[in-house]
């Protein structure tokens, strides 16, 4: 039967080529549509959590805004000796994470002050790649690192202070003195002009909370395990008011986009797939309609309905493994081409107001989600297929004999 | 010889809006190594009855016996399986699988009854052989003579052995002699295989060669005459 397919498929080349050409076409147009909304997917996911977010972090339970924890200290060290233990866990830092005024001589501004344990912040974040004029923190200094916008705004150089003025838990303004030590530049607007960095011990003194943070924030090995060591982090951490959460929790936003992204190319998927399978459709009804005679010989010599309706959907199989085959190298090539030279794209300038991300996109394939999109046009194609076949399954041999 | 097919009482009636008879109460049999001809004009009936004795179509009334078995009262499936164990059909024209070689098209009964390939292209060779096509087996129909792809035909009606071969106008389309030709191949297959041949045909050049003509008129049959 397969080889009667085959050649039946091939029997009128160029349209079966144009079909299948369309099919091969669709196929990769989706394959690449996957790789770029999953590469900008893990971009993003990556940024954010490696700017500043981190994968999981544990802080008091009735923090109301996550990214911006504020007065909400806790005493770390119960979550330090977890996280310290727990083989999961790449790194992790204590951090205070306050809005404050940033003050110079001829200029204020207000400002998210991230206080950090420098040695761990290198690791946990990317932020020390991004200096491009002085040094990174140093512990035991008063030393800040600031964005080169808030530096041009507030009309301040390297080496010249600053004072920092954030609210204690207590209420009262606590204030410091802090010399700018290094100049980043991440092309976020949000990061070069609304964050500082300054070491953790400094501005404990300065809130006169020596020894407590708001936050504990950790890097993972494996991204995928967060809502794991958050939830046992969670049951370890006791009844008390100290939660983990994930990063998930944090960037909400990040959720938000991805859900919309997958609707989207959902949406361009069920149209790609339906106009793949009104081709299909209409080149079999073309192909029944010219072959009604030829079906009713095949009963005549004894064919059972069954077969010939498995003929018609191996033939539509067969169109379809040539056109998935001509649409996965396709789709490879272009990502293959676009994840070595990388695609611009105007999207990433729009991302980076919020956080540094590259205008330039390294796609990668995501095997699980193409094989699926593979699966999809075969049963499209089937689907299609089925009408036609049914309906030469129910040809009744003398009126095909007698169809001109 | 015995009667191994019998039609009884074969009425069939078209509705195609207004009701038209095609056949009108045909009672017939058919012994077994019968060299039979159906014989009338156009319209008369005879490749409905060829249809309708060949399972390809459904009586309106009456029925249908192989060997005492109703095989109108069979399912569409099983009418398949019948067909493919029981009768070979060779049409007026032609109708060859055109992506298939002459070899392919005669071995495809045998793929339907699962024939495994090695001896299914010996028993092709051997029908081909038989209607003296042996060189043409890797012919595809396009490149074969109207003569010879009739010729192919007969060698698929016959490849898998059935005991009954229905051929509706197999001359229809040939030139006089290439149409003697092909009677004289039925003819040695049923004198040398004993199979059945029931034909229809209104040439009478062609009716001559028939060992019994079945006169149809109308959808009704006026004459059955016997030759020796």
């Amino acid at each position: 039967m397969m080889r009667l397919a085959w050649r039946n498929v091939w029997r009128n080349r160029r349209r079966s080529l144009i079909n299948a050409a369309a099919m091969g076409f669709g196929l990769a147009a989706i394959m690449f549509g996957q790789s770029l909304i999953l590469s900008l997917q893990v971009q993003l996911i990556e940024k954010a959590t490696g700017s500043i977010t981190g994968h999981v972090r544990i802080q008091r339970g009735d923090v109301d805004e996550s990214k911006f924890p504020d007065k909400f200290m806790i005493d770390p060290e119960p979550g330090a000796r977890l996280l310290e233990k727990d083989p999961r866990v790449s790194v992790w830092g204590r951090r205070i994470q306050t809005t404050g005024l940033i003050s110079a001589p001829n200029a204020s501004l207000g400002a998210l002050i991230c206080a950090v344990e420098p040695e761990k912040e290198r690791l946990l974040t990317d932020m020390a790649t991004y200096i491009k004029e002085g040094t990174y923190l140093d512990a035991d200094g008063k030393g800040i690192v600031m964005g080169r916008k808030i530096a041009t705004r507030l009309d301040v150089r390297l080496g010249e202070k600053v004072v920092l003025m954030a609210q204690a838990a207590d209420g009262s303004m606590g204030a410091e003195a802090f010399r700018v030590v290094g100049l980043h530049e991440t092309g976020s607007e949000s990061f070069d002009g609304q964050i500082v960095w300054v070491p953790l011990k400094a501005m404990q003194e300065m809130l006169a909370r020596p020894g407590q943070a708001n936050q504990l924030a950790a890097r993972l090995k494996d991204i995928t395990q967060a809502d794991a060591v958050a939830q046992e982090l969670d049951a370890a951490l006791g009844p008390g008011n100290v939660r983990a959460i994930t990063w998930k929790a944090i960037d909400r936003e990040i959720i938000s986009v991805q859900a919309f992204q997958n609707a989207i190319l959902s949406v361009v998927l069920v149209i790609v797939f339906a106009i793949v399978a009104l081709g299909i459709l209409n080149t079999q009804l073309m192909s029944l309609f010219e072959r009604v005679r030829e079906f009713g010989v095949l009963m005549s010599i004894g064919a059972r309905p069954g077969w010939v309706v498995r003929l018609i959907l191996a033939e539509s199989l067969l169109l379809g493994l040539v056109g998935a085959a001509f649409g996965a190298m396709l789709g490879a090539v272009l990502i293959g081409t676009f994840g070595r030279y990388g695609l611009h794209l105007p999207l990433g300038e729009a991302l980076s107001y919020f956080l540094p991300f590259p205008s330039v996109i390294y796609m990668h394939p995501s095997w699980r989600l193409h094989a699926l999109a593979c699966a999809s046009l075969f049963v499209i194609t089937l689907l299609a297929a089925l009408p036609p076949a049914l309906r030469a399954g129910r040809l009744k041999p003398a009126e095909a004999l007698r169809h001109v | 010889m015995s009667d191994f097919v019998s039609a009884v009482g074969i009425e069939k009636i078209y509705d195609n809006g207004s009701k038209v008879a095609a056949l009108k109460g045909v009672d017939l049999a058919i012994a077994r190594g019968d060299f039979a001809a159906l014989a009338g004009p156009s319209g008369s009936g005879k490749s409905t009855l060829l249809n309708v004795i060949g399972t390809l179509d459904r009586p309106t009334k009456g029925a249908v016996r192989y060997e005492g078995r109703d095989v109108c009262a069979l399912d569409a499936h099983a009418q398949a399986d019948f067909r493919l164990r029981a009768l070979g059909f060779v049409f007026q024209a032609y109708n060859l699988i055109p992506v298939l070689t002459a070899a392919e098209n005669i071995e495809y009964p045998l793929v339907l009854k699962g024939v495994e390939s090695g001896q299914r292209r010996k028993l092709a060779l051997e029908a081909l052989r038989a209607v003296s096509l042996e060189s043409f087996a890797d012919r595809r129909p396009d490149l074969l003579s109207g003569g010879q792809q009739q010729r192919v035909a007969v060698a698929r009606a016959i490849v898998h052995r059935p005991s009954l071969v229905l051929a509706d106008e197999p001359t229809a389309n040939l030139d006089s002699k290439t149409g003697a030709q092909l009677l004289d191949l039925m003819e040695g297959l049923n004198k040398e295989q004993g199979i059945t041949f029931l034909f229809s045909s209104h040439d009478p050049a062609v009716l001559e060669r028939a060992r019994r003509v079945i006169h149809l008129h109308d959808g009704e049959l006026r004459a059955d005459e016997v030759r020796r």
